[in-house]
């Protein structure tokens, strides 16, 4: 009966090889193009957002922003609590974007700050 | 056997265990359907469709879906005797129960086999819900014993969810692996693969004394003394008919053929 022991072995390499395998690519929670036209110039900026958990979060993350001119695209990923944010230079800056998806929003009297930038980083 | 089977599910359960603790304590956002594989099977629509993903649903949940495919191919369903966190709960609740009922309970061949398509009906109505009602939301949490019991009712979950995760585990008392025979959606996902595990239990009919022990002990009611090769679907490989067989060689684990 020493073939049981393909049991316990297959698992740990399978696990193994899941954890492994997962980090090789990388699937968009969340990819939302807002419906402006594409300007000249255009830079990009990740987040790693506390708050940013899923797809529903995501779409928070982006009412947040939804506001501030020159927003381009959010594009998020749950797993690692980022956010990338394509925007137009001329219009805002990162630290504009920051401060609108920071706020405190009002909630049947109680202020929540639903979102905190942990790290940003601009991408080339 | 039964030891280091014991050890593997063990260790698995006290993984989802500590991830729930850390959970309730606030210390992580991640909980058990990180690392649930079902969420892959529910990911794939979204993910050819759309390129994104459903809800909370990574990377990780693909992955661990592939890898129990593989594993289902290899070793038969011994994911959920060895690796699944419920199926180890319902295991432990069933063996429970004989001690104090002193004796479990089956539904009669032709209904148990009915009972066991409700799985596929199951199946359907989550991925349908979650790919269209309930749009991308993972809705069918409320209903999960997997998700109510590890989170302890987590996000998504209502006080109706702990009335189906109670139902389920007092039915686990009585009926061995209640939710895995009949109602679990992976479980009917793995079924086709299971079929052409390599992994198999093999009677040897020249050792076999037809003493009908394994068919006693076989928790998932599988005929083993009627067969040469267990290829039965539902055969998760918890070696129970093996250890209790008193003929030596009479059965033994068979790995493609050898």
């Amino acid at each position: 009966m020493r073939k049981v022991i393909i049991i316990p072995t297959a698992i740990a390499v399978l696990v193994v090889a899941a954890f492994a395998t997962a980090n090789l690519y990388r699937v968009p929670t969340l990819v939302f193009p807002f419906e402006v036209e594409r300007p000249a110039e255009v830079r990009s900026v990740e987040y790693i957002v506390e708050g940013v958990r899923c797809r529903g979060t995501s779409m928070g993350f982006v009412k947040m922003t939804a506001e501030i001119p020159g927003m381009i695209s959010v594009t998020t990923y749950a797993r690692n609590n980022s956010a990338i944010v394509e925007y137009d230079p001329t219009l805002t800056d990162p630290d504009s974007i920051r401060e609108a998806f920071e706020a405190l929003v009002e909630r049947e009297g109680v202020r929540y700050q639903y979102f905190r930038a942990l790290s940003q980083r601009d991408i080339d | 056997m039964r030891v280091l089977r014991a050890l593997v599910q063990i260790a698995f359960l006290a993984g989802t265990v500590a991830l729930m603790v850390r959970g309730l304590a606030g210390l992580t956002p991640n909980t058990c359907e990180a690392y649930c594989p079902f969420g892959g099977v529910a990911a794939l629509f979204p993910l050819a469709r759309y390129g994104q993903y459903t809800c909370r649903l990574t990377e990780l949940n693909v992955s661990l879906m592939v890898s129990v495919f593989v594993l289902t191919i290899a070793t038969k369903k011994s994911f959920c005797s060895w690796v699944c966190p419920f199926g180890t709960v319902s295991e432990w609740l069933s063996r429970a129960g004989r001690k104090v009922v002193g004796r479990s309970f089956h539904l009669p061949d032709r209904p148990d086999r009915l009972a066991m398509n409700l799985r596929y009906v199951v199946l359907v109505g989550a991925l349908a819900l979650t790919w269209t009602v309930w749009k991308g939301d993972l809705g069918f949490r409320a209903y999960d014993p997997f998700y109510i019991l590890f989170t302890w009712g987590g996000h998504g979950t209502a006080a109706f969810s702990f009335y189906i995760l109670f139902a389920i585990l007092a039915a686990a008392v009585l009926v061995p692996f209640f939710w895995c025979r009949y109602l679990c959606p992976l479980g009917a996902v793995m079924d086709p693969l299971s079929r052409y595990g390599g992994l198999r239990i093999r009677r040897n009919p020249e050792a076999c004394t037809d003493c009908r022990e394994c068919d006693r002990v076989c928790p998932h009611q599988i005929p083993i003394s009627q067969e040469i090769e267990v290829t039965a679907r539902n055969c998760t490989n918890c070696l129970e008919c093996v250890v209790e067989c008193p003929e030596k060689g009479a059965l033994e684990l068979s790995c493609y053929g050898k």
